[in-house]
């Protein structure tokens, strides 16, 4: 029984054209059966015929009744549809492509934002079971480490990082590479198993410990030349030898840091590794099954509490706080994402507004087809689904079309990506981005094909035809539809623009901000001396003078150094106290950023010295101690005291001839990043500075020659004094601007391409609304313009409808931008979401577009002859 | 035509098709022809629903279609009652007389 009933559908469905043919066959031979039967009670052929089509009913009717009786009726109208919809829009090609070039842009631009939001925030970390990875926000220490996680019991492990530079002498020049100095819990943490060899053991992460090294995948393919027994193998690093024991895979990178190499800190760095007051690793921590962050985050607190009674000198304000490790990576893009992915969102409705009102066009053009169709007894409910069928092959074919246009995108999204998506070098489509895809075109295509089509039915089609047929004299169309879909195209497009606007000024704000240097023609390098061959003070200033010097002969060419450069993204602090005051308690002292400098440095980098004097080349070894602080310095610690000649130490250093005298203040600078406050800063001389440990310095050039000869010959000079040391981050100061605004730039150039994307669809969309009228009242207009109306009068009748909607969408859109916008507010620098300025900007200009979106049609009427008009008729 | 004639219940087409081809087999034309004539011109079929209930007893397998010719020596599709259908037709009339002798009962109350 059931595979007769299947046999008999799939006859149906694959001998398809055989059947119909059968069907109509069948309902012909009963109508001659039937005519036959009255010319024989005596009619004439005709009148017979004329009864028994009358008596017969909608031939259409029937045969839907039939193939439904069938059974597959679904499936086979739904192919019918198919074809028949596949050839109309075939017949239309510039409905077609019009249609589909609005989708596609439409989800082209939502795909490629959704991929990005798919992959940061909803893919899972490259680690296994990575909801148990858990990071501290504060650095530490590796005594302090190793003591947490005997102290707590809510972890399997933990583990610690720092990244700092290495030399490599491989073959060619020296590079720098950056190296993990890690303890041995960290990868048991992260639970990522080499793809070769091994992974360091706790037993060679102790003082003493043997030279081995873990390299990266792209340091073994790069460096290494991937070569397969490279385990056991000896490689230079900062002029000591170390054995590869293992290589990492080649999807592995750490969660917050890049690395090349990978060896432990007591072997990498023994000075450092013992000291509890260095707190420069990043710690990651994996929970045991079952155990809640709360629970976790109290474990740690009793035991950084613990610490703290035991070392109050250093540690006393222990406060580790824990955070899931996913939370931590995207919790500061998550805000901009999301607010470009509702931006977004926006631009999809006016495209699928547009889709609506193409299809609502089409479908009066096409209104004797259907008139026709449905007088032939076709049912509403079956023409509607004829439409939808079409609106859905469109968005369909609109999504493929945007998928591509996403590919394209996300390429783009990359180039131009902020600093916290460097870690995903690829945005991939996945699945999920195929489904995202898939569901949006189905749904916009039934959505609001459905739209117009229920709004067709439900008489706009049947006012439509009453006006074409000039029935009234003044059929004027105003389909409400239409109307809303105009308005709520100008409102989104308001609130876009107005994000963007927000934005735009936001980042001009940003990129005014004073840095307090002058960026403009400055080449920055950065160096390290190794430690094995410049292990005193006296050797490194050596280096440094004798560079310098050497540097500064070339003409054109003026240099000088520092530690670390601003919007570099380093520092190094220390507690401070002042000659005079009261010192605060051990461990509470104020944290100054400690700068050392050599050469000109104020000079070559443009920051002013308010007061006192600059360093000169008397401030050197063996004199009195010198040191230059920042504005803030003054403001935050010597409020109200002149500074020149107070005295500074570095808080618990016993040595009386250590105090500093403060003989200069220059301009604040912003270390961090145009938006970020300013530290309290103190700047010293190299040469007076006693911490062997800083032996790296960033050379700042400014010059007007070409970057790349300078560079050159920058290299030669320090290769020609020790051919071993890499020079390395070379970029200039008005590239480290821009990077340090990229994220800012990025937010803001998405959200206006987004605002673009939607001015241009809205305006077409009322293009097309205000032709459309002029187009139907051809003939009205044509009588206005002979009964003697003037320019104005013509244009003010098409552009009327035009306009008022335009105004009450800016309107509206206004009131929905002052809501909106306020989820920007940690985007925005320096503005407020409600800026009025910017608002009434964006409304302006918006209201300039529509306006001329309006004209433009509506010159057409003025062009109209009424003699050619009227005899339209 | 006719004011006497009414349009069928609901639900007896079926039956009214299958007992018309349990005498021999007919084409769709011939069936509402007979059901008319027989009924003395008080049932009549819209053609409306004959055809899309001719092919739903089909696909049912209680009716089964091949092409032959008619007596005017045309080719037309002739229905002919399956051994299903002839159960089916069995079920239904049994289920229509138990129908309507309780209905007659009730309007006989008096």
């Amino acid at each position: 029984m059931f595979l007769q009933d299947l046999l008999f559908r799939l006859r149906a469905l694959f001998r398809h054209p055989a059947v119909e043919n059968e069907l109509d066959d069948e309902l012909r031979f009963h109508l001659e059966q039937q005519t036959a039967k009255y010319m024989k009670s005596g009619m004439s052929e005709a009148e017979a015929a004329r009864r028994a089509r009358l008596e017969f009913g909608g031939l259409d009717q029937i045969k839907d009744g039939c193939r439904e009786a069938r059974g597959v009726s679904l499936i086979e109208s739904l192919v019918q549809d198919l074809r028949y919809s596949a050839r109309t829009l075939l017949h239309s090609p510039a409905f077609t492509a019009s249609a589909v070039l609005t989708l596609a842009l439409g989800i082209g631009a939502n795909t490629a934002i959704f991929s990005v939001v798919n992959q940061v925030l909803l893919n899972p970390l490259p680690y296994p079971n990575p909801e148990e990875l858990l990071t501290a926000r504060q650095n530490d220490a590796l005594p302090n480490l190793k003591d947490l996680q005997h102290q707590t019991n809510s972890f399997v492990s933990s583990g610690g990082v720092n990244i700092s530079p290495m030399d490599f002498a491989g073959n060619g020049e020296p590079v720098r590479v950056h190296a993990a100095w890690v303890d041995g819990g960290l990868f048991a943490t992260l639970g990522v198993q080499p793809m070769q060899g091994r992974w360091i053991s706790a037993a060679e992460d102790v003082k003493g410990g043997p030279r081995n090294v873990v390299v990266s995948y792209s340091f073994w393919r790069d460096f290494l030349g991937a070569d397969p027994h490279v385990l056991g193998r000896a490689i230079r690093l900062s002029d000591n030898s170390f054995t590869v024991i293992g290589v990492m895979p080649r999807n592995f990178s750490l969660p917050r840091e890049l690395a090349d190499v990978y060896l432990a800190l007591w072997v990498g760095y023994p000075e450092a590794a013992p000291e509890r007051v260095v707190h420069f690793m990043h710690t990651y921590w994996r929970l045991k099954p079952g155990v809640q962050l709360a629970q976790a985050q109290a474990d740690i607190t009793r035991a950084d509490r613990r610490l703290a009674e035991a070392f109050p000198d250093p540690e006393r304000e222990r406060n580790t706080v824990l955070i899931p490790l996913h939370e931590f990576l995207v919790g500061n893009v998550r805000p901009a994402l999301l607010v470009l992915f509702g931006a977004v969102g926006l631009v999809l409705l006016i495209a699928c507004a547009n889709f609506a009102m193409l299809l609502m066009a089409r479908a009066v053009t096409r209104q004797r087809e259907l008139m026709i169709r449905a007088s032939l007894g076709a049912r509403n409910g079956r023409l509607i689904r004829q439409r939808l069928t079409e609106s859905t092959l469109l968005s369909l074919v609109g999504g493929a079309a945007g998928l591509l246009a996403a590919k394209a995108g996300t390429t783009l999204l990359l180039a131009l990506k902020p600093a916290e998506l460097r870690h995903w070098t690829a945005i991939p489509m996945d699945g999920r981005v195929f489904a995202f895809v898939f569901a949006i075109s189905l749904l916009t295509g039934l959505l609001f094909g459905l739209l117009p089509a229920w709004s067709a039915s439900r008489g706009d089609l049947a006012e439509a035809l009453r006006e074409n047929a000039r029935t009234t004299a003044t059929g004027v169309s105003r389909s409400p539809l239409r109307s809303f879909l105009v308005t709520a195209e100008l409102a989104l497009a308001l609130v876009l623009l107005a994000g963007a606007g927000l934005l735009i000024k936001g980042f001009l704000r940003l990129r005014s901000v004073n840095p307090g240097f002058n960026p403009a023609n400055v080449i920055t390098m950065y160096l390290q001396l190794p430690g094995t061959r410049y292990p005193k003070i006296p050797m490194q200033n050596n280096f440094r003078r004798e560079l310098l010097a050497r540097i500064n002969a070339s003409p054109g060419v003026q240099a000088a150094m520092i530690t670390d450069l601003p919007l570099a993204g380093n520092d190094v602090d220390h507690r401070v106290v002042i000659e005079g005051q009261q010192p605060p308690a051990v461990g509470t002292e104020p944290l100054v950023q400690t700068l050392s400098v050599m050469g000109n440095y104020f000079g070559v980098m443009q920051i002013p010295v308010r007061l006192g004097r600059d360093f000169t080349e008397l401030d050197r070894e063996g004199q009195p101690r010198a040191v230059i602080v920042n504005e803030t310095f003054v403001r935050q610690l010597l409020p109200g005291q002149d500074p020149i000649g107070s005295r500074i130490n570095w808080a618990r250093n016993d040595d009386p001839n250590a105090w500093m005298t403060i003989v200069g203040v220059a301009g604040d600078v912003k270390h961090f990043g145009l938006n970020q406050p300013v530290d309290p800063a103190v700047y010293e001389p190299f040469s007076q500075n006693d911490e062997a440990w800083r032996k790296w310095m960033t050379l700042v050039i400014r010059t007007k020659l070409p970057q790349a000869a300078v560079v050159e010959d920058v290299k030669k000079q320090v290769w020609s004094m020790d051919s071993q040391i890499p020079v390395s981050a070379i970029q200039s100061m008005d590239d480290l601007l821009a990077v340090s605004v990229a994220e800012q730039r990025f937010n803001m150039l998405l959200l206006v391409c987004f605002a673009a994307l939607a001015v241009a669809l809205a305006g077409v969309g009322i293009y097309g609304m205000v032709a459309y009228r002029v187009n139907q009242r051809t003939h009205e207009i044509g009588v206005y313009i002979a009964l003697g109306a003037q320019r104005r009068d013509v244009l003010r009748l098409v552009m009327k409808d035009g306009v008022r909607l335009a105004l009450l969408g800016i309107v509206l859109g206004l009131a929905g931008a002052t809501a909106l916008t306020r989820v920007m507010v940690s985007l925005l620098f320096e503005v407020k979401p409600t800026d009025p300025a910017t608002l009434l900007g964006v409304a302006l200009l918006l209201a300039a577009i529509a306006l001329l979106a309006c004209y433009i049609p509506a010159r057409r009427a003025l062009s109209i002859h009424p003699v050619t008009a009227l005899r339209c008729e | 035509m006719p004011s006497r004639s009414i349009d069928l219940p609901q639900g007896t087409l079926d039956l009214l098709i299958l007992r018309t081809l349990s005498l021999e087999p007919l084409h769709g034309w011939a069936v509402s022809e007979r059901i008319q004539q027989i009924s003395s011109d008080v049932l009549r079929v819209q053609q409306g629903s004959l055809y899309p209930a001719l092919h739903r007893l089909e696909r049912r397998g209680w009716i089964k279609a091949r092409w032959g010719t008619s007596e005017n020596n045309r080719k037309a599709k002739f229905y002919e009652l399956t051994k299903a259908g002839r159960r089916q037709l069995e079920i239904e009339q049994d289920a229509w007389q138990k129908l309507t002798t309780a209905v007659s009962q009730i309007l006989e109350i008096t």
